[in-house]
């Protein structure tokens, strides 16, 4: 295989790892504010449960801003269309994103409503990214009504409605959310106390069930949707330009393509429900730690399951199918992708480091006494 | 044995700056100036403080 | 091909425009803050003394309300790109998005992480731990500085990527003329120096409003101090890099400059280039192409802009003229290259290859193009097309005038303030010198106005380019119907003031409260509203 072939497909795994960093651990954040009204009755509570993620959601934060950056870096042509062709939702998720630093940091700076406001801040960015986060795979998934012009300049075939109420994509947000809620209802056992863990235990609990059932009866559904598969033999190695070189046909069931030619691939589903089931039955069974690692791996197991599942494309066109946008024709130049795997090779371990560090330092309970001791706390 | 790990560490650190400042200044001039430009105002502006304190002893002690 | 609306354009821009003027109110004093916190620690730990704990604390308090808005600001910056730029996106990407995954990897993770270690590890680390952690603070911010600046160079004066006509865009190819251009270097010294500068006026400012009032004067008063030394180094170091990248701009973009300058004639047109005079003040007209009501200083521009005696420096008509034969250049460079699109034979590769260099002149021209169709130009309506497309190839120069102007005053201005700052404060002489406590504390937000003017200075004088010479702003935009930028836009301007609003609530609120008491619960019975004053322990800022 030449080395830009090894290179684009490095980077469509690595694209599949930075998805699940952002899944685990911004999801675990959104789920901790969504939950907030509900697992923190009164103000003092509710600053308990801010302050379990408070030294982290920022550090967190930073895997969404890599995600643009490295998509950017990586697949500037998916970079450039997804977010365009999406912009609506988009633009909704950036509004909801942005309140969220500055809720953290200005709720508990001054008293009475001021703080229900943030609250309700909180609660939309929390719920907003994560069902958005979702329907965008719900949405790639079906297709997008895209083309190019000569330029390389994409055209929206489409009006915003089409993937604003797309019953696919809003199931698979939902299914998003649910997981969300189950790893920050985790995190909060982790690190709280009661009156919060119970509750959190129980919000924690219904979100496993309602993920395993939506995962379910999303595996069924995609085995019916139409799905996108090449009629041609392509190379793997062509420029990368959408504008020639594919021809793409639409079939019904062609997402499970991947799964008939490698038996194997099974194990992703799989891996999401074993992680799922093990978040449920271990924060069933009091043990958050292992239940918040079982839930990292249910998030892992459900983005690779529909990586593998869509392999090779990235963003099929349902309207132009052969400019779909995939593996093959939407990245960077080899050099490009050379630098960026070294830097990603490099600073992947240090950011491991020194993260793992910060919650080592910062681990244990979080008591109200050492919320109101500290003049930092949120 | 802790004492000669420590005095490898600290070579291996003062190696790894003069590389980088040999880099810096070779290829890029003015980050080589950011570099060693930052750590100066900072460390002036600290000596400042000591000295304000320095300024404040002094004048306490005439009194 | 559907027509490029321009309205979508100007919108977009606009748009952009705001929400990057709106992050940098508060990127530059996250980026002097931190260091002016490392100096503050540095001295705790040096001396011991808890006066300096208090000090990080209380500073540290200001800077976290700063900080998150900047976050957040940052957040539409990284994604904005791609929502409302995909052309460019697509046709830089490959180059440009490089430093920004960079910046991801290298800088936002390190400053995000440690804040929150900064913040909250005071009790859990031991002391030169937790200075630690807070010099990889300041190191990670400005970090993320560099990195956007890397890329932001490139769109000055691209280097390290070249076109590719299969896959249509600018292809990365050499890692370190990306790194090390000249204008990434001088601009991010020039840009991180500025943070120092509002970093550093910010805390002189409100340390002159506590020594006015005689409140909190062992703070103050030490504060003061740390800023004064820390604004003096910075102003002058600003004002240095300034003239470096003015030079650099002389060099690479010469539109620029000449709009900087105010510049229509070249520097020789009325005698020698040595006595041209460097314009205090003029009323540049972009309509009539000329200046009114100038005032300027003889023998001052040429040795400023050229470093020499006697070189001429091109003006703006003459920039314009020179443009004349690019443009046609350019026009059939693009008509080969969407002729090499279609049928990839290599005849009309060669074609484009050999005009290559002026493709982004093509582009220029396609706006007035008949249909915005390049291939539609015939030599009856050429001249009339080129003639137009001359006259869009400069910035706007009253803009760009005035904002270099704005910038400039005020950084020597600063100079001048931070020095006899510097000067009572090492004397111990401030409360003899009131007049210049309330003028520190009148110029906190002047910083932060001269750090705008310099981002308009930028990216106002880098016009019509995105992409200096190669792609135009015109071509780089979405292709978004009016609707959805009137949505967004509406969103933002909302967002946005509700924010603002809130952070200078709580600026003043903590400001004037000064550091006593960080805590604002309630006391008992007495819960303060969104408006009404706060209840709280210390009284003494009332």
């Amino acid at each position: 295989m030449e080395l830009y072939v090894v290179l684009k497909v490095i980077w469509a795994v690595l694209l599949g790892v930075l998805f699940c960093g952002l899944a685990v651990m911004v999801g675990m954040d959104m789920g901790v504010g969504t939950l907030l009204n509900f697992v923190g009755k009164n103000d003092k509570e509710r600053r308990v449960a801010l302050n379990i993620i408070g030294p982290h959601w920022d550090g967190n934060q930073v895997w969404f801003i890599l995600g643009g950056g490295a998509i950017f870096a990586a697949f500037p042509t998916l970079y450039a269309t997804s977010f365009s062709v999406f912009y609506v939702v988009m633009i909704l998720l950036l509004f909801s994103m942005i309140m969220r630093p500055v809720a953290f940091e200005y709720r508990s700076k001054a008293a009475g409503s001021w703080r229900g406001i943030w609250d309700i801040g909180f609660l939309i960015s929390g719920a907003v990214p994560m069902i958005v986060y979702g329907a965008a795979f719900g949405n790639v998934m079906e297709g997008v009504g895209y083309h190019y012009s000569w330029t390389g300049q994409y055209f929206q075939d489409e009006s915003f409605l089409s993937y604003l109420l797309n019953p696919f994509a809003v199931m698979c947000g939902v299914l998003a959310l649910s997981m969300s809620i189950a790893q920050g209802g985790t995190m909060l056992m982790l690190r709280g106390e009661e009156p919060i863990y119970g509750r959190a235990r129980k919000a924690a609990l219904g979100g496993s069930i309602v993920a395993i059932i939506l995962f379910a009866v999303g595996g069924l559904w995609v085995s019916h949707l139409n799905g996108f598969a090449f009629t041609a033999p392509v190379d793997p190695n062509m420029p990368a330009t959408p504008l020639t070189g594919q021809t793409v046909a639409v079939q019904a069931g062609a997402w499970m393509n991947n799964y008939h030619t490698y038996p194997l691939l099974w194990a992703l589903p799989i891996l999401g429900f074993v992680g799922m089931l093990g978040n449920l039955l271990m924060n069933a069974a009091g043990k958050p730690v292992v239940a918040w690692w079982s839930g990292a791996l249910a998030w892992i197991g459900v983005i690779f399951t529909t990586g593998a599942s869509m392999f090779p494309f990235l963003m099929p066109s349902s309207t132009n199918p052969n400019q779909s946008l995939t593996v093959w024709n939407a990245t960077g130049s080899a050099y490009n992708l050379g630098w960026m795997l070294f830097f990603a090779l490099v600073f992947t371990p240090a950011i491991i480091a020194y993260t793992s560090w910060c919650y080592y330092v910062m681990r244990g309970k979080v008591k109200l006494s050492s919320i109101t001791d500290d003049s930092h706390s949120y | 044995m802790g004492k000669l790990f420590k005095f490898i560490g600290l070579a291996a650190a003062l190696a790894l700056a003069l590389f980088l400042a040999v880099i810096a200044g070779d290829y890029g001039p003015w980050y080589f100036a950011w570099l060693v430009g930052t750590t100066m105002i900072v460390l002036i502006a600290a000596a400042g403080a000591v000295m304000f304190d320095a300024q404040e002893a002094n004048s306490n002690g005439k009194v | 091909m559907p027509l490029i609306d321009p309205s979508v354009v100007d919108l977009s821009r606009l748009q952009f425009a705001l929400t990057a003027l709106y992050h940098f109110l508060f990127v530059p004093l996250t980026l002097g803050m931190t260091f002016l916190l490392c100096a503050m620690e540095t001295t705790y730990v040096i001396t011991g003394k808890e006066i300096y704990k208090e000090m990080t604390h209380f500073w540290g308090k200001l800077f976290g309300i700063n900080f998150a808005i900047g976050v957040a600001t940052g957040l539409t910056m990284e994604f904005e790109f791609g929502t409302n730029w995909s052309m460019y996106s697509h046709f830089v990407g490959d180059v440009f998005g490089t430093p920004l995954a960079i910046e991801g990897l290298m800088a936002f993770f390190m400053e995000s992480t440690f804040i929150g270690l900064m913040f909250f590890g005071w009790d859990r680390l031991s002391r030169p731990g937790h200075l630690a952690v807070t010099y990889l603070t300041a190191l990670g911010s400005n970090l993320s500085a560099l990195w956007i600046l890397v890329a932001n160079g490139f769109m000055q004066n691209p280097q390290g990527a070249s076109f590719d006509a299969d896959t249509m865009r600018m292809q990365f190819n050499s890692f370190v003329s990306l790194v090390f251009s000249e204008d990434a270097q001088a601009k991010f010294v020039h840009t991180s120096i500025a943070g120092f500068v509002t970093g550093a006026l910010f805390v002189m400012g409100i340390s002159a409003f506590y020594i006015l009032r005689k409140q909190h004067m062992a703070l103050a008063a030490r504060s003061f101090r740390v800023a004064a030394l820390f604004g003096i180094i910075s102003s002058l170091a600003v004002v240095t890099l300034g003239d470096a990248l003015g030079r650099l701009d002389y060099l690479v973009q010469p539109t620029k400059i000449a709009a900087i300058e105010g510049l229509w004639e070249d520097s020789n047109a009325h005698g020698s280039a040595t006595s041209a005079p460097w314009l205090l003040f003029a009323l540049p007209n972009d309509a009539t192409q000329t200046n009114a009501a100038e005032i300027g200083v003889p023998y001052v521009l040429t040795p400023l802009i050229t470093h020499s005696m006697d070189t001429p420096i091109p003006g703006l008509l003459s920039l314009e003229q020179q443009a004349g034969p690019r443009i046609l250049n350019g026009i059939k460079a693009i008509n080969a290259l969407q002729q090499y699109g279609v049928t990839h034979d290599a005849a009309s590769l060669a074609t484009f290859k050999q005009y290559e260099n002026d493709m982004g002149y093509g582009f220029l021209a396609q706006k007035n193009a008949p249909n915005q169709d390049l291939t539609q130009i015939t030599p009856a309506n050429q001249d009339a097309i080129v003639a137009q497309t001359e006259k869009d190839t400069i910035p706007n120069v009253f803009v760009t005038f005035w904002a270099f102007r704005i910038m400039m005053f005020l950084g020597f201005y600063f100079v001048a303030l931070f020095a006899f700052a510097a000067y009572y404060s090492l004397r111990n002489e401030l409360e003899k010198h009131p007049l210049l406590l309330k003028a520190a504390l009148w110029s906190i937000p002047l910083p932060i106005l001269a750090c705008e003017f310099g981002w308009i200075t930028a990216e106002a004088g880098r016009q019509p380019w995105s992409v200096y010479g190669w792609l135009p702003t015109f071509q780089a935009a979405s292709s978004h119907p009016v609707g959805y930028m009137v949505f967004s836009l509406i969103g933002f301007a909302a967002l946005y003031s509700a924010f603002i609003a809130a952070e200078l609530y709580l600026m003043f609120k903590f400001a004037r409260l000064g550091p006593q008491d960080h805590h604002a619960e309630p006391t008992v019975g007495g819960g303060a509203t969104m408006f009404g004053k706060p209840q709280l322990a210390d009284k003494s800022w009332q």
